[in-house]
């Protein structure tokens, strides 16, 4: 029992060690793409607007996007994007993002920071 | 190792006796090292004629008659040089180490008193959409859920009893195997050598069969295509099953 416990104990232990190297994007928003087979619904193509390429996923409100992402227009669609205060926070993307003001979309407020290039 | 040794202890048991009987056999270096010299041996029986050998003889017939009681101290006695077995549990993965149901097939053969090799041939299914993406740096990752992902792996292990009460004898079990892994929906497939380290308990239920469950941690490195080249595999798994004299 004790060699259970001890068991299980190594295995949590191990398994936060390894989730500490897990990155701060996702299939769902955030890796780097060329194909919509990257991600887990869509690929912003790469392109001065989505410096090599942006997974993100259709949306109505930010409620259906991840907590740090807001659903904003972009072209014929809403997607979710990263929100940001200032341009620092968008470094985590890679050179070309910046923190830019889009229309909210869906919501009342109309403007919000995401970051996006372009 | 041991089984010689206690099959040599049996002997020398014997040998004992037997010159306690009859003084002028040959080994007198083996048991009766007090005794200078033949002439002095009559006396040291002489004293014991009736009950020590007596006593000593019927126990070393017994030993002698019953040489597998002789295992029951270290490992089951219904515990026989060859086995067979089937397992089935679940495995815990993640990230890159596969995870989900696992069903395994055990061979058994003893190595000594007290330890079994046990051969292991397992396949674990795991569910799991795809999970690998490319994160900003251009680095391919993969974070799958802790039941996601295939494997087949075969194993080889050592089985130790560490002594047990009536039917139930708990064990520890170690080793190493190889195996393939593969995450379907993403296209990665890999090998992986994880090593195995464990325990459990073998109850017998009867004469020739004995049900077990253990617990084991797994932990190993495998090689994957695409770019994600070496991995860790770290993974725990329970299971059940029940084994057979061959």
């Amino acid at each position: 029992m004790r060699i259970a416990i001890l068991a299980l104990a190594l295995m949590a232990g191990g398994q936060s060690l390894v989730a500490c190297q897990s990155s701060d994007v996702s299939r769902e928003l955030g890796a780097r793409c060329d194909l919509n087979s990257e991600c887990d619904e869509r690929c912003l193509t790469p392109s001065t607007d989505w410096p090599g390429g942006f997974c993100t996923i259709t949306c109505d409100s930010d409620a259906d996007c991840p907590s740090d992402a807001a659903c904003i227009n972009e072209e014929t669609s809403a997607v979710c994007a990263y929100t940001c205060f200032t341009d620092p926070g968008c470094q985590f993307l890679g050179a070309g993002y910046k923190c830019s003001e889009r229309d909210h979309h869906g919501a009342t407020a109309g403007k919000v920071f995401v970051c996006r290039g372009g | 190792m041991s089984r010689r040794l206690s099959a040599l202890a049996i002997m020398l048991a014997a040998t004992g006796v037997a010159s306690a009987d009859e003084p002028a056999t040959p080994p007198t270096d083996a048991t009766p090292t007090p005794t200078p010299a033949p002439d002095t041996t009559p006396p040291v029986t002489a004293p014991t004629p009736t009950t020590p050998p007596a006593a000593a003889t019927t126990t070393t017939t017994e030993t002698t008659s019953a040489s597998p009681e002789v295992h029951s101290t270290v490992a089951p006695p219904d515990m026989s040089d060859q086995g067979m077995g089937a397992s089935v549990g679940i495995v815990t993965g993640g990230r890159d180490t596969p995870g989900g149901l696992k069903i395994a097939g055990h061979y058994l053969y003893q190595l000594s008193d007290q330890d079994w090799f046990d051969g292991v041939a397992a396949f674990t299914f795991g569910g799991g959409d795809a999970a690998c993406f490319r994160d900003r740096m251009d680095n391919f990752l993969c974070d799958h859920g802790l039941a996601d992902g295939n494997a087949v792996e075969v194993a080889a292990n050592v089985r130790r009893f560490l002594g047990g009460k009536g039917d139930f004898w708990p064990f520890l079990r170690a080793g190493v195997g190889l195996a393939i892994v593969r995450f379907g929906d993403d296209d990665v497939t890999g090998l992986a050598i994880p090593l195995h380290l464990g325990g459990g308990i073998r109850v017998s239920v009867a004469p020739a069969v004995a049900v077990t469950a253990h617990v084991d941690l797994e932990v190993g490195l495998a090689r994957f295509n695409h770019t994600l080249g070496l991995e860790p595999q770290l993974g725990a798994s329970i299971a059940a099953g029940a084994e057979f004299k061959l």
